[in-house]
């Protein structure tokens, strides 16, 4: 539901009339839908309608935001008056609860039609399982003191869980991620995701403990760079990579941005939740530092690059990551396997964290398969990537692989107890001399 | 709770078997990093719904009555697996009024800086602090004629420090949640040993040993083992006579937290390990339905948005029967304090394996011998629980989101790398 822009913004526009003051509302309606899968049955399914609408004002580093949680005229006269009163303004006068918002137009039932889609595949593939889907779909509209409001919508998909899958020593419980957007294609992507994660294995050894060559493959170094170059480049955050400006950091032929406009990728965004129509950010130009996430209180006047993002209308707008995108190489995924010769190829990272002030990270695997003379060896169990940013980066070997595959089972971050869609695609890359720990 | 409608619609649905659930919460969050405040006030309602239409459970939220309308009809569009309805509870409370505008939190910034700078002799300084106070009101009503209303405060927030020794630097962030008032003492204490302890980049000095762990740490262990609580099947590991060491009872009492859980079911202490034997679980309606007994008032709601579900609610050591945390220090002859957790605690039930990352200081016949940056235990689950020699007396409780308390613990015979 869009509400009355110039309406709205007459409200708020007394409210930024210093230079560099900003005055904004924001507004978003979200239907999410819920599957819980057990076993080849729905044992769960919740729908949910979810609105609110915030009125923030920012200046100079202070910032007060207020929040009602409904998306109406009356939700944002009620919060713009919390505003004016939060900043010692007269507010407007308050007037009486507007009507009901009328039906939304029926939809077809994507409970019921991914219900039955679903239920086959598992069926076919997994028949024991604990999963669950979810289907979100959020509108919002940004309305600005000045200048033009802004709509925007996402339909973003994600099935998550565990599923017994044949090992050669019996059954093993294995986690799987799949995140992305709702479209003509996604079904079919998500069904060869899950035939490939239900691929019988040996049964794991553990990796090992100590410094290792490693290969990342199959999209996932896309995590790798998010903690290490996306993060550290949020405006806002001082790491050890904001004095570095144009330093080379890396290997000439490593380019990375950061892209909210690739709308195929979980990720992506129309326009950020300042309004803002994103556009890619190169992180690491020919391996040297580049660019950095901005949003409008970081940036000078309209120096934004559309990185400004909420988890909720309830949250101030962060500068953050959207999607990590590392360029192609020239390497075969076998030529990248026999330069590793002895080491580790991990196809799937799930979780990391990064500590920006001292640049030490850590990356989660859930398994991973032993490299020697250039061949796949034993399947290893679990463990955890670690080291720092700069000496991370250094490592990183020359010649990457030429496919860039996208990363599905990233899709959320975390960052101030904000969570926002995230997503990355990379090429297999080879980094010597990492840290590796196996784990629990 | 202006939902007669709903609750029409409810019964037209599912005769007798539907809840309805309204939350209303009012805040203001005051955070400072060293520049000008950032303020957010947040005025929230939610609404639920749970109803069993022809014996098919569904769930529908929606951020006011008219959006938890629409949900509903969205959810009646797909069918579930069919499950008998629970036993709804039929408690009824007097109604409590909706939260007023909430008044500003306290400012502490400039107070909890200096116990920071003064705790960590310099070597950290407090980098950001978010405070946010409260109140809410829950309310529940069902088809069986429940009618509950339950009212709570609340005062927490998170605070982050850096600590630097030459070119080394921490961070560390440490939530908080005060039931009384502020303890910036101990707040003050955690930041400054998490952001400056792994500053001494020292290693374990031990393979194994005796093992310290601050109430910080023993709640954060706590925390992650509940899901032994509400399992309704426990992994093969488990002998319930000897889950834990004898000197071991847990409990979960949310009594002093509100009269009725989230589905409308009253409080109670359960006391879930006797002595180290595990002696109960905990039910919220829908799995006590399932196991065929009555829910044990442990029905959460972690958000309005989902439906509530078995779990802790304020789950802790028992400390009656403890010795002083300076009797257990005496004790170690050779060990670590865990002080701060580095890395959340990691539990693999199925493989009977944990895994605990921690700063803390090393420890020989009792005394303090120098900081340890950063150290592992790891091993089987099973024995971790049976080597808790001793529970002392100085339990606290943190926010895991739920109260979970613990005082001072001490395991034996720990591994550490």
């Amino acid at each position: 539901m869009e509400l009355d822009a110039p309406r709205i913004a007459g409200w708020i526009e007394p409210l930024a009339k210093r230079p560099g003051e900003l005055a904004e509302v924001f507004v978003e309606s979200r239907r999410e839908a819920v599957l819980e899968l057990e076993d080849g049955q729905v044992t769960g399914l919740r729908a949910a309608r979810i609105s609110g609408i915030s009125a923030r004002w920012a200046h100079a580093g202070a910032e007060s935001l207020a929040f009602v949680s409904r998306a109406d005229e009356a939700g944002a006269r009620d919060c713009v008056r919390a505003l004016q009163v939060s900043l010692g303004r007269a507010p407007l006068p308050s007037r009486a609860g507007s009507p009901p918002p009328p039906e939304t137009p029926a939809e077809s039932s994507d409970l019921e039609r991914w219900s039955r889609r679903l239920t086959a595949v598992l069926a076919r593939h997994a028949p024991r399982h604990r999963l669950r889907w979810t289907l979100v779909e959020s509108a919002r509209q940004v309305i600005p003191s000045k200048g033009a409001a802004a709509s925007f919508s996402r339909r973003l998909l994600s099935l998550e869980g565990t599923f017994r899958a044949a090992s050669r020593r019996g059954d093993e419980t294995r986690a799987f991620a799949f995140h992305a957007p709702d479209s003509d294609a996604t079904a079919d992507e998500l069904r060869n995701a899950f035939a490939h994660a239900v691929e019988p294995r040996d049964a794991p050894v553990p990796c090992g403990d100590g410094a290792m060559d490693i290969l990342l493959a199959q999209g996932c170094a896309a995590v790798l760079f998010h903690e290490i170059l996306a993060h550290p480049l949020e405006a806002g955050e001082a790491s050890l990579l904001s004095t570095l400006e144009q330093a080379r950091v890396a290997i000439p032929e490593l380019d990375v941005r950061d892209d909210p406009t690739r709308l195929e990728l979980f990720g992506g965004y129309e326009r950020d939740d300042e309004g803002v129509k994103p556009r890619a950010v190169k992180l690491l130009d020919g391996g040297l530092l580049a660019g950095r996430l901005l949003g409008q209180g970081h940036a000078p006047p309209g120096g934004s690059t559309g990185h400004a993002r909420r988890a909720a209308p309830s949250d101030s707008p962060l500068p953050r990551s959207s999607n990590v995108m590392v360029a192609a190489g020239h390497a075969t995924a076998d030529e990248m396997a026999r330069r590793l010769g002895n080491g580790l190829w991990i196809g799937d990272l799930r979780g990391g964290s990064v500590e920006l002030s001292s640049g030490r990270f850590r990356l989660r695997f859930p398994r991973a398969r032993r490299i020697r003379r250039g061949r796949l060896a034993d399947e290893c169990g679990a463990g955890v990537l670690s080291g720092e940013i700069l000496s991370t980066l250094k490592a990183i070997e020359p010649g990457l692989g030429r496919e860039v595959r996208p990363y599905r089972a990233l899709g959320w971050c975390s960052r101030a107890g904000q969570v926002v869609p995230v997503q990355g695609a990379a090429p297999d890359i080879l980094i010597r001399g990492m840290s590796v720990r196996s784990s629990a | 709770m202006s939902g007669a409608v709903l609750r029409q619609e409810l019964e037209r649905r599912a005769p007798q078997e539907w809840e309805l659930y309204r939350k209303r919460a009012e805040s203001r969050q005051t955070s400072f990093s060293g520049g000008p405040p950032r303020t957010v006030s947040r005025s929230e309602e939610g609404w639920a719904a749970r109803w069993w239409e022809s014996g098919l459970p569904r769930f529908a939220a929606g951020s006011t009555d008219s959006d938890l309308r629409f949900a509903i009809r969205d959810a009646a569009r797909a069918a579930s697996a069919p499950e008998p309805p629970p036993e709804w509870p039929s408690s009824k409370s007097p109604p409590v009024e909706d939260p007023s505008p909430a008044e500003a939190p306290p400012e502490l910034y400039d107070a909890l800086s200096r116990l920071v700078a003064a705790e960590s002799r310099g070597d950290a300084v407090l980098a950001e602090l978010s405070v946010s106070s409260g109140a809410r009101t829950e309310r529940v009503v069902n088809g069986r004629g429940a009618d509950v209303s339950v009212r709570a405060f609340s005062l927490e927030g998170f605070a982050r420090a850096t600590g630097r020794k030459e070119a080394r630097v921490c961070d560390a962030r440490v939530l908080f949640r005060w039931e009384g008032p502020p303890e910036l003492d101990a707040l003050a204490r955690r930041l400054s040993d998490r952001a400056t302890l792994p500053l001494s980049e020292r290693a374990s000095p031990l393979a194994h040993g005796e093992w310290l762990l601050d109430p910080s740490v023993g709640a954060a262990l706590l925390a992650a083992l509940a899901p032994l609580f509400t399992a309704s099947a426990l992994p093969t590991w488990v002998q319930r006579g000897q889950l834990f060491s004898k000197q071991v009872t847990v409990v979960d009492d949310a009594a002093a937290d509100g009269a009725f859980d989230g589905e409308g079911t009253p409080t109670r202490r359960v006391v879930l390990v006797d002595e180290g034997a595990l002696r109960a679980r905990l039910y919220d309606l829908r799995s006590a339905r399932a196991s065929g007994t009555s829910s044990t008032g442990h029905g959460v709601r972690t958000s309005y948005r989902t439906p509530p579900a078995a779990g802790p609610r304020r789950l802790f050591f028992e400390t009656s029967r403890g010795a002083s945390a300076r009797d257990l220090l005496s004790a170690v002859k050779r060990g670590l304090f865990a002080s701060a957790l580095t890395s959340p605690v990691r539990m693999n039930f199925e493989g009977d394996r944990f895994e605990v990352e921690f700063t803390g200081i090393s420890i020989v016949a009792g005394r303090a011998q120098g900081p340890v940056a950063g150290a592992r235990a790891r091993g089987r689950i099973s024995q971790l629980l049976r080597r808790i020699s001793a529970v002392s007396t100085d339990r606290q409780f943190f926010a895991s989101p739920y109260p979970a308390g613990s005082p001072t613990l001490l395991i034996e015979r720990a591994e550490f790398d």
